[in-house]
């Protein structure tokens, strides 16, 4: 592969992944609405909302590091999509593994947390002391099953993790194979999306104690960005992990979107957990279910 | 006689201890101590080779006592220590120099016995580092337990308590490797290294365990290993700033260093591998897995607890030296090289953080992160410092505590040791927790109002935060550099090697590319600036014009939120700090004070002469009947 | 040449029955006599010593030959001691001059000579007449202060010396009713066929236990507190330095001389193993400095009789070079404690007014706790590797008993260093805080740079000590020197 087409990757990837992920905010408003039986917003509206906030009179700054939080919440989920292939496109997944993924998905939230911090409000401290305790619920399913799901195709590569499940078809998806650890990946990968039940930490309806509290114009529309990262790289990634990645684009972007799906109609016909309840859900159940899981990859 | 390379690093260490005590006591000490450390660092990089191959360098020094030889020696693993022990006694004695120094003396601070005592802890621990033989490397360990004491101790007031703690501890420690050492002099009958693998080929299995546990648990002390990690903390973080980032940066590494040398050089992983636990599963090298984890998870959320900046750095210095354990412990080539490529991340991160709290102290007086906030604004190089040191304490990328991590993690992956790698992973997490706790309270949020005129750091005290900062990035990027040294390491004490490059590893399950990874993640920074600031521009506020439910904010209101951090996550796990340590300590203690109080009773008493007489009948009755 | 050793029993002897009478006529003789008896004393010791062979002699005394004589037996340990006892006696030597003076000096002449005595003497019956005159000496010394608290711990002391004296009898009336000898050397011919039953272990637990009442044995030591804290410092030093090494050394000489029974090894290291414990152990809490050094001296001792207990003298190296370091060491620790007297609270801030004093403590502490490379880690070091090569259960829990003894020493050691380096209360006055300085401070310089020259020295010292200890444990030796001709 020539550094050209290398180049080419990196910079698609990333651009593909910001795309889909606003189609990604747009089906999860258009599922909102239909469970609530409204109409929902139009296409186009995840990029009206980005160009709106971006081209907003009043953007309130609380200094150096409020803005670089912000750029850091984007860039680390940038840097984070070429690790993780797509078809066709494999970037420098196989220079990083499904480890250093999960680490830079670290980095924005590192980001926020700064950002946040620096805003000097106490209210927005305390949305971030809960966001990184969720964190800390959500991550130990999660290392759980990327353990599992590793170990079984006995590398951290991702490419190879693909490989492996794309090689016998469905019977050899990490979803046959692995059922146990599936499931507790759905509901970390749940979790960490910071959707209800388990949206304490941005607690949207109380704006007031969250981490946006002081975050308005292009600092909003930053994380907006940042969202639609998310919502893709999580989908993505429960996709590489356990549904043979895709093989076509067709697929992989069905998948994509029908994972994500599933966490997104249930977080609609739920209200919010507290924080220590999250922890203790978390820390239970699928806990539970993913070492079990990892004790049938042993076995 | 002709003096060897190693010879000349002694002298020069040696001539460093001398001018500390000697010329110790004008200002302009500092400097020369600092320039000798220089001198020691470049007489160290004259034996660079060692780093790079294989092979000793001995002393010409060698004595013949009471029928033991003692020599000494570098070795790859030598040189790696020393390089880390000079390295962080240089960059924190500069630290030390000019500004810091005159306050310390202001508030009635001994700068004499500060360099004496630092000079000595480095010249201690190079002998150590060089011993050539069992007895010559308990004399290191002994000299550097009482030179680590006199650095701790010499604050006064609680830091002495602390010490005093400390050195009972080490003592327990001391005697502990003491009876091993015995015990492989009686079994081989000579105390040279072989003796070593002599006393285990030849041993039952009860002595082997007795062996494992006495050298484990004596050199484990040092290093913090649970359950003798309560000295720890207090007394790294008590210690004047640069001699806290001093002892932070690598004395506990000592312990580490030795069980390298003893256990797995030694004694071997195998042999620890073989000692099966009676009626378990588990054997020698579990059980010392589990505790390395438990020292990474334990101590890390007493951190997090801490409300002290100092002692919560000192927490995170005992839970970190678990990480190196573990991989060591797990000892294949992934395992090996993360543990040891912990030991030299850990030493610059911890020792740059310690300087920048330092910094911190110096400016404002405290350390009490319920009375600090907002400081971005006055220090922001420190505040920089302090950033790139949290990314490297909790693992992150692009910092080069990730990738001794990564490599850490991958070896329990490879060998499927899920309970661990959670285990590690939960400690990673509770660090991120911990050390954003660190950061706000200091630098983030509301600045005080008599906090509005500090001023950043001096440059004394700036340069070598900088240097440590780009150290941290540096090997981050381009870990090859360290894992070259940690290959000939790794050679010399006989663990398995990996394939690695300048900027990560190789491996057909997996690898890692620092500096693509880097590369992309400062890439995504860009694309992220050029997206944040193409959009309009922002319009900088004051700190009190800022939401607060519709009241107005006034400099005298304090709106910053520090204590209880994480409420939350407390009101589920509060619970689960027992303090059971400090119980068992004071319990220890108290079950001392009992038993003290009965012999005094019993030599209080006055019929004295109804003992002799009572034991005189018992004895030879007890004798001829 | 070898017979003018004798003078060194005899000169002392005389001294102290002149010297009161010296001083009523001329002060001045009076005063100097003394310190030139011992003088002398040194200097014929160093004298035979260097230019001596290193083979020992035996010197018959009044010109009867052993066995039916009394004689005096000079072996290098022998001569050791006989000079460290001169030594010391002049280091201590009670300068002050008062009413009480003379009374003083005389005794402490006696004191020297029965200690010269117990060093050389070769026969039994002269070890108990010896022993008894250092005993007498003893208690007028320890009361010589005149405080009541010394005459009550002169008292128990009295009494428990008294009751050792008749059991240290009755052993040795066992042996002379068995063997009909007390010569040493006739003994150690005749104790493999005569001694080697419950007869004989009897009689040795016996004297064990009488002697070990000076050795500071458990549990017979129970006047040590009282008596070390009362006592002049001076007194403390020389009997806890000094005295105790004796009793434990003419124990050590009669164990492999003449009584080889393992059960005898077995009491003596439980018995040990006991002192170490309970010593060490009260010696935690102690909240004065003397009755802290009584403690540990305790502590010493008993490991020492750990040492004295390995079967097959490999433990006398050890027990050598443990008790010339303890000399040295408590010696020094004395003498410092002389100003630091009362509770150890008070001396905080002395390290500012006696800096000397507060680092030569330290010093010695470290040596006690056996920081390497001084002299202590050396001694211990002979000490456990000896211990651990045992297979013996008895004697690895000995070593961890040790061990962890010493764990304990070290932290109320430091703790009196932590007290001695904080700084003084706020109020206190400078003259408040209790110095160290004059003749005592001096003493204590002397020992330790006694200390520093052996670590330094610590290659020669260890072979002479290790031909000391071959020197001991050969039996025909010294019965081929005592009586020619005749051998086992």
């Amino acid at each position: 592969m020539s550094a050209m087409e290398l180049l080419i990757e990196l910079t698609l990837m990333p651009l593909i992944a910001f795309i889909v992920g606003m189609m990604m905010v747009l089906m999860m408003r258009r599922i909102a609405a239909k469970l609530q039986r409204r109409i929902g917003p139009p296409f186009f509206q995840p990029l009206y909302d980005i160009v709106k906030l971006h081209s907003k009179k009043t953007q309130v700054s609380h200094g150096l590091i409020h803005d670089i939080g912000i750029v850091m919440a984007m860039g680390g989920y940038i840097a984070a999509e070429t690790l993780l292939p797509v078809p066709g496109m494999n970037g420098i997944a196989e220079k990083g593994g499904i480890i250093t993924l999960l680490y830079l998905m670290m980095i924005p939230s590192l980001g926020l947390a700064l950002g946040v911090g620096q805003c000097a409000n106490p209210n927005g401290s305390i949305g971030i002391a809960r966001a990184l305790t969720a964190m800390l619920a959500y991550d130990i399913p999660l290392v759980i099953v990327v353990f599992g799901v590793a170990f079984a195709a006995g590398t951290t590569n991702l490419i190879d993790i693909i490989a492996v499940q794309q090689a016998g078809g469905f019977e050899t998806w990490g979803v046959t194979q692995m059922p146990l650890l599936a499931i507790a990946g759905l509901i970390a990968m749940h979790a960490s999306l910071g959707k209800q039940p388990f949206e304490i930490y941005i607690a949207p309806a109380e704006i007031a104690t969250g981490p946006m509290v002081e975050m308005g114009g292009k600092y909003l529309g930053g994380l907006f960005v940042m969202q639609c990262f998310q919502l893709y790289t999580t989908s993505v990634l429960y996709v590489s992990l356990f549904l043979g990645g895709g093989t076509t684009w067709f697929d992989f972007l069905l998948k994509s979107f029908l994972v994500l799906a599933i966490p997104v109609s249930i977080a609609y016909l739920f209200p919010r957990y507290r924080t220590e309840d999250l922890l203790r859900l978390m820390w239970k159940w699928p806990v539970m279910l993913g070492l079990i899981g990892i004790a049938f990859v042993f076995v | 006689m002709i003096l060897t390379l190693l010879d000349e690093l002694l002298l020069f260490s040696g001539a460093t201890l001398l001018v500390a005590l000697f010329l110790g006591r004008g200002l302009t000490a500092g400097w020369m101590v600092t320039i000798l450390y220089g001198g020691q660092l470049l007489a160290l990089l004259k034996m660079a080779t060692l780093g790079y191959g294989r092979g000793t360098i001995s002393s010409m020094l060698s004595f013949e006592v009471m029928g033991q030889t003692l020599s000494w020696r570098f070795d790859a693993l030598s040189w790696f220590f020393a390089l880390i022990t000079i390295g962080s006694a240089l960059l924190s004695s500069w630290f030390s120099c000019g500004a810091w120094e005159r306050s310390f003396i202001r508030q009635g601070g001994n700068i004499w016995l500060f360099h004496t005592a630092m000079a000595l802890n480095v010249f201690t621990m190079l002998i150590l580092l060089a011993s050539g033989d069992l007895l010559s490397l308990f004399i290191g360990w002994e000299l550097v337990s009482w030179a680590g004491f006199l650095l701790m101790a010499l604050a006064g007031g609680v830091a002495t308590k602390a010490a005093m703690r400390y050195i009972t501890y080490a003592m327990a420690g001391g005697m502990a490797i003491f009876g091993g050492l015995a015990l492989v002099y009686s079994a081989s009958g000579s105390l040279q290294l072989e003796a070593v693998v002599m006393a285990v080929n030849q041993t039952s299995t009860t002595k082997l365990w007795l062996l494992v546990i006495l050298f484990g648990g004596g050199f484990g002390i040092k290093m913090g290993l649970l359950p003798f990690h309560l000295w720890q903390a207090p007394a790294y973080a008590e210690t004047p700033g640069p001699g806290s980032a001093f002892l932070g940066a690598i004395s506990s590494r000592m312990g580490l260093f030795a069980i390298l040398l003893v256990l797995v050089k030694l004694f071997g992983i195998v042999n620890i591998d073989n000692l099966k636990v009676p009626f378990t599963l588990i054997d020698a090298r579990d059980l010392l897995a589990w505790l390395a984890v438990l020292t990474i998870i334990l101590p890390t959320f007493t951190a997090m607890k801490q409300n002290d900046a100092r002692h919560l750095l000192a927490w995170h210095g005992i839970g970190q030296g678990g990480y190196m354990l573990l991989g060591i412990v797990v000892a294949d080539a992934m395992g090996g090289a993360g543990g040891l490529l912990h030991v030299f991340n850990h030493a610059t991160y911890q020792a740059a953080l310690f300087m920048a709290v330092t910094a911190v102290i110096y400016r404002t007086g405290t350390s009490d992160l319920n009375k600090l906030g907002g400081l971005v604004v006055r220090m922001p190089l420190s505040f920089m410092v302090l950033l790139i040191g949290i990314i490297g304490l909790a693992g992150l990328p692009p910092m080069n505590g990730f990738v001794s991590k990564w490599l850490v993690y991958r070896s329990l992956l490879n060998q499927g040791m899920p309970l661990l790698f959670l285990a590690a992973i939960i400690g990673t997490l509770g660090t991120i927790l911990s050390v954003y706790k660190l950061i706000h309270n200091i630098f983030l949020g509301q600045l005080r109002v008599e906090h509005e005129h500090v001023a950043e750091a001096p440059w004394s005290m700036m340069i070598p935060m900088l240097i440590l900062s780009a150290i941290i990035f540096i090997t981050g990027l381009m870990p090859g550099i360290p894992l070259e040294w940690i290959a000939s390491v790794l050679q010399t004490v006989g663990l398995p090697v990996p394939e690695y490059t300048l900027g990560g590893v190789e491996s057909n399950s997996g690898s890692l590319d620092m500096i693509w990874v880097i590369g992309v993640l400062f890439a995504g920074f860009g694309i992220g600036a050029i997206v944040f600031y193409s959009a309009g521009r922002s319009k900088r506020v004051h700190q009190l014009d800022n939401y607060a439910g519709g009241h107005f904010l006034s400099a005298d209101v304090r709106y910053q939120y520090s204590d209880n951090f994480y409420a939350g996550l407390m009101h589920l796990i509060g619970g689960w700090y027992r303090g059971s340590f400090l119980w068992l300590e004071r319990s220890i203690t108290s079950m001392i004070e009992f038993l003290s109080l009965g012999m005094q009773g019993l030599y209080r008493r006055a019929n004295a002469e109804f003992y002799l007489l009572s034991t005189a009948l018992f004895v030879i009755a007890w004798v001829v009947i | 040449m070898n017979a003018s050793l004798v003078l060194t029993i005899a000169l002392p002897l005389l001294g102290a029955f002149l010297l009161p009478i010296l001083m009523r006529s001329s002060l001045a003789i009076g005063l100097w006599s003394g310190p030139a008896i011992l003088i002398y004393g040194c200097w014929t010791i160093a004298d035979v010593w260097l230019h001596g062979s290193t083979q020992p002699s035996s010197i018959a005394i009044g010109g009867f030959a052993p066995p039916m004589g009394i004689n005096l037996y000079i072996d290098s340990l022998a001569l050791l001691f006989a000079f460290a006892v001169q030594l010391l006696g002049l280091v201590f030597w009670p300068f002050t001059l008062d009413r009480d003076s003379a009374r003083r000096q005389a005794l402490m002449l006696l004191l020297v000579a029965a200690s010269t005595g117990l060093a050389l003497s070769g026969d039994l019956f002269n070890l108990y007449v010896f022993y008894e005159l250092a005993a007498v000496a003893t208690f007028g010394l320890a009361t010589a202060s005149g405080s009541s608290a010394a005459y009550v711990a002169t008292l128990r002391y009295l009494i428990l010396s008294g009751i050792g004296s008749v059991l240290t009898l009755f052993g040795i009336a066992l042996i002379y009713g068995k063997t009909g000898t007390l010569n040493l050397a006739h003994l150690a011919q005749l104790a493999p066929d005569q001694l080697n039953d419950k007869l004989g272990l009897t009689a040795f637990l016996s004297i064990l236990i009488g002697i070990g009442v000076k050795a500071e044995l458990f549990p017979v030591n129970t006047w040590v507190p009282e008596i070390y804290a009362t006592a002049s410092t001076r007194l403390s030093a020389f009997l806890a330095g000094l005295l105790s090494k004796l009793a434990l050394l003419i124990i050590l000489r009669l164990l492999l001389l003449i009584f080889h029974q393992p059960e005898a090894l077995q009491v003596i290291v439980v018995l040990g193993f006991l002192g170490v414990v309970s010593g060490e152990l009260a010696a935690w809490r102690a909240k004065e400095m003397r009755r802290m050094l009584a403690f540990s001296s305790i502590g010493q001792l008993g490991v020492m009789f750990i040492a004295m207990a390995l079967p097959d003298g490999k433990g006398v190296l050890a027990v050598l070079a443990l008790a010339i370091h303890h000399l040295i060491i408590k010696s020094g620790l004395f003498m410092l404690a002389e100003d630091w007297g009362g509770a150890i609270q008070r001396l905080r801030g002395s390290a500012k007014t006696a800096p000397l004093g507060a680092a030569l403590f330290v010093l010695f502490s470290l040596s006690l706790v056996g920081m390497p490379p001084l002299p202590g880690f050396w001694a211990k070091f002979t000490l456990i590797t000896e211990l651990a090569g045992q297979t013996e259960p008895l004697y690895l829990i000995g070593l961890a008993v040790f061990l962890l003894a010493t764990v304990i020493e070290a932290s109320y050691l430091f703790r009196v260093a932590a007290i001695l380096y904080r700084n003084a209360p706020r109020d206190t006055l400078d003259e408040e805080i209790p110095k160290s300085e004059g003749l005592s401070l001096a003493t204590a310089t002397l020992f330790g740079v006694g200390l520093i020259g052996s670590a330094v020295l610590i290659a020669p010292v260890g072979d002479s000590l290790n031909s000391i200890a071959v020197q001991l444990q050969d039996i025909d030796l010294y019965i081929s020197t005592v009586s020619p001709g005749s051998s086992q």
